[in-house]
């Protein structure tokens, strides 16, 4: 009896003190964070990507002595959202689609960056109307522009091009006429990622936003045009004459089992099979510094603009851009948003050759190849800029809207169906 | 009818453990305090959240996990009727991710036992046991994550990286996109996982086959009875309990499968893929943590009568392997 309240008194003991332990790690931790002077960004980028951060960043600790802690999220919105709703979200996040930045916004997750110290004047200074606009939702603004990309981009093999007799397509039957004579030649003409469905969608925005008009894009990603509408309907037909069984390495199944980046292996690999890539200026980097280092600006790869469709529509272009919002309201938070919306960062960034800034203060020779010195002037020079719809759109949709689109790939005869069954999904999410 | 006492006597269940129910107050209050540690664990960890996720299944709630909105059983009427990717009985035969689980469940639960009894009852009769038992455990001690991954590049539809591909251009075969096509995406998956727990089966089986007297195998074959009618009247009858302990392991591995899947496809080639786990993950952390609680209680009520069948099990025999 004697030894069993001994060991009661032990269990509570170590009890109390287990408890005591966790109440004093919670008080002492706070404090301790603070003077180490340190904050943590979180975006998606990886490889090659996150190396050309990381040498922004790194100038950034150098200049203030604040540590930048990078975390890479490569499926961004479960992770904000989750680390939202535990109540440890980063102090900076920088955020891929727009709409997730202003569905977070609405819900009062993410703060208003003119309390921060970047007021309207120091934006206007820096960025176009048009990418202010991007991050701001309500007449306030939550995100600054960290990088853009144009979309609007195809790239190809110069020497490939020269040895078929092949020149870059400025319209859509000349692309058609490349496909053709690249297959009548017994050469694979295009490649494609579309086991990651966002790269699908980028193709349907080009193809739409140029044969339905700006206005249209505008209506159809912001819920006031049906996806079951006929211009959709025909772009999705027009994107399937080149994304089809006959014209993609592997086939329309292979193009589904190949994801972003081994599908521009297919085409700039050491051991390539196909001739065209369509995506946007980020394939610069990645395929030169990760995908194939022996690759030749000009020489073994080189891009031309999204050929035009309707002359009507002329070339307008679609762009991504990745927004910096802030969780967090702290002095070392404000340093490093006025840090990565200066010139001097933009500098470091653009010269690593995996980025085009959108920021008007860097000066074009920043840019260290021909590649993304192209990207930058067509992003600068753009009459008709439009932003990568299904980055606009809210909820869950971006993501459906890429599957219904891997399912026209698979059932072209079920397009319209597809359609109006992502519809109703559609109408839904946007109330 | 309730208020009448009972006219049979239902016997009481003998108490295992401990004297009897009439301890002490002092020797309950000790009983109590050696549980608490654990039901304070449990309860912070598994019924508190557990509640929350019943909860929240109906409401739509808003991103942040509060209780907006109540909508009663919404979100399951619309996941049962109305989200063919859910549940599509529209044609035949039905799809959607639940009806992938099922597939799941049939095929991967099928093929792990079948092998894994198999490698456990071949195996025992070589020298090379340990060797083969090894080489076949090997893939447990990967995580599903990278599991995903080598079987990504197996499966690659390039052949200068796949291996499947790679043998099928030896024969002459063009490429086949496993996971590019709505036909095979799912079966693809599932052998992956195959190859990852069938180990777990082989283990578990071969260890319960070795703790059957050998008595009882020798008297048999004393008596004439050939190496089948061994297997199937005195090894499968005497495995029969660990048999349902690693169905019941693999049932629930199947409803909670997700990591593969998350990483070799994504649910795709359009949602082709998917299955309740990845639905859940999908629906709650793009913007309807409501519906996905609602996805996360389908899950459990699925899972609850294997489990009960299993403890009844436990309970009755009382045999650990």
């Amino acid at each position: 009896m004697r030894k069993r309240s001994w060991l009661v008194a032990l269990a509570v003991a170590i009890l109390a003190s287990a408890l005591t332990a966790t109440a004093g790690y919670g008080s002492k931790a706070n404090p301790a964070s603070k003077s180490a002077k340190k904050i943590e960004v979180l975006s998606l980028w990886g490889g090659s990507e996150k190396d050309a951060f990381l040498k922004v960043t790194a100038a950034f600790t150098k200049k203030t002595g604040i540590d930048v802690e990078y975390t890479t999220a490569r499926d961004f919105v479960p992770v904000i959202r989750t680390r939202l709703a535990a109540g440890n979200p980063p102090d900076v996040a920088i955020v891929p689609r727009p709409g997730v930045l202003s569905d977070l916004a609405k819900q009062g997750a993410v703060k208003d960056l003119g309390k921060l110290g970047l007021t309207s004047s120091y934006l206007k200074a820096r960025y176009g109307p048009a990418w202010i606009q991007l991050g701001s939702t309500g007449g306030k603004t939550y995100g600054v522009a960290a990088k853009a990309n144009s979309k609007s981009v195809i790239w190809y093999r110069p020497d490939q091009f020269k040895k078929y007799g092949l020149k870059p397509a400025k319209t859509w039957p000349q692309l058609l006429a490349i496909t053709r004579k690249l297959k009548s030649k017994g050469q694979t003409p295009w490649a494609a990622g579309a086991k990651d469905s966002w790269t699908l969608t980028d193709w349907f925005e080009n193809v739409y936003v140029r044969t339905a008009g700006p206005d249209k894009y505008n209506k159809l990603f912001t819920g006031k045009l049906s996806f079951s509408d006929s211009t959709v309907k025909t772009a999705v037909k027009d994107m399937l004459m080149i994304l089809n069984d006959k014209y993609l390495a592997g086939g329309v199944k292979g193009s589904l089992g190949t994801g972003f980046v081994d599908g521009i292996g297919r085409v700039f690999g050491s051991n390539a099979k196909a001739q065209l890539y369509m995506e946007g200026g980020f394939v610069a980097g990645i395929a030169t510094q990760q995908v194939n280092t022996k690759l030749k600006p000009g020489k073994t790869i080189n891009s031309f603009p999204w050929p035009t469709i309707n002359p009507k529509f002329g070339s307008p272009l679609v762009g991504g851009g990745d927004l910096a919002a802030a969780f967090k309201d702290s002095s070392e938070v404000r340093e490093f948003l006025k840090y990565i919306s200066s010139p001097e960062a933009g500098n470091i960034w653009v010269s690593t050759g995996a980025i085009v800034s959108p920021n008007k203060q860097v000066k074009s020779g920043a840019y260290p190849n021909l590649l993304v010195r192209a990207e930058a002037k067509q992003v600068a020079g753009a009459k008709v800029f439009r932003f990568d719809g299904s980055d606009l759109m809210p909820g869950t949709l971006a993501d459906d809207w890429g599957a219904t689109l891997q399912d026209t790939l698979q059932k072209p005869g079920n397009v319209s169906k597809l359609l109006s069954d992502f519809q109703k999904k559609a109408a839904k999410e946007f109330g | 009818m309730s208020a009448q006492a009972p006219i049979i006597q239902v016997p009481q269940p003998k108490r295992r453990f401990g004297r009897s129910g009439e301890g002490s107050l002092k020797e309950r209050l000790q009983g109590i305090a050696f549980a608490a540690p654990a039901l304070v664990v449990l309860g912070l960890f598994v019924i508190y959240p557990a509640y929350y996720t019943i909860r929240l299944a109906f409401y739509n709630s808003d991103f942040l996990f509060n209780f907006t909105d109540f909508v009663g059983l919404d979100n399951f009427k619309d996941l049962l009727t109305n989200s063919p990717d859910f549940l599509d009985l529209s044609h035949f035969p039905p799809d959607g991710a639940l009806i992938n689980n099922l597939r799941w469940i049939l095929i991967y639960i099928a093929l792990c036992l079948l092998l894994g009894l198999g490698l456990a009852v071949l195996t025992i009769r070589v020298r090379y046991e340990s060797l083969v038992k090894s080489f076949v455990f090997v893939p447990m001690a990967i995580s599903a994550t990278a599991v995903g991954v080598i079987w990504l590049l197996v499966y690659s539809p390039d052949p200068d990286i796949g291996t499947v591909n790679a043998v099928l251009h030896g024969v002459g075969h063009s490429s086949v996109s496993w996971l590019g096509q709505t036909s095979t995406v799912n079966y693809a998956i599932i052998l992956a996982y195959v190859w990852a727990s069938t180990g777990f089966a082989m283990v578990v089986l071969s260890a319960a086959l070795k703790g059957i007297p050998t008595e009882i195998v020798e008297a048999a074959r004393v008596d004439g009875a050939g190496e089948w009618n061994i297997f199937r009247r005195i090894m499968l009858p005497m495995l029969s309990l660990p048999i349902s302990v690693v169905t019941v392991w693999l049932f629930i591995n199947v409803i909670k499968v997700f990591d593969i899947i998350y990483v070799m496809t994504s649910g795709g080639p359009g949602t082709s893929s998917r299955v309740i786990a990845y639905t859940m993950f999908f629906d709650t952390f793009n913007g309807k943590p409501g519906r996905g609680a609602a996805v996360a209680v389908l899950m459990l009520i699925l899972m609850i009568p294997v489990m009960i069948l299993n403890v009844k099990r436990f309970r009755s025999e009382r045999v650990v392997t």
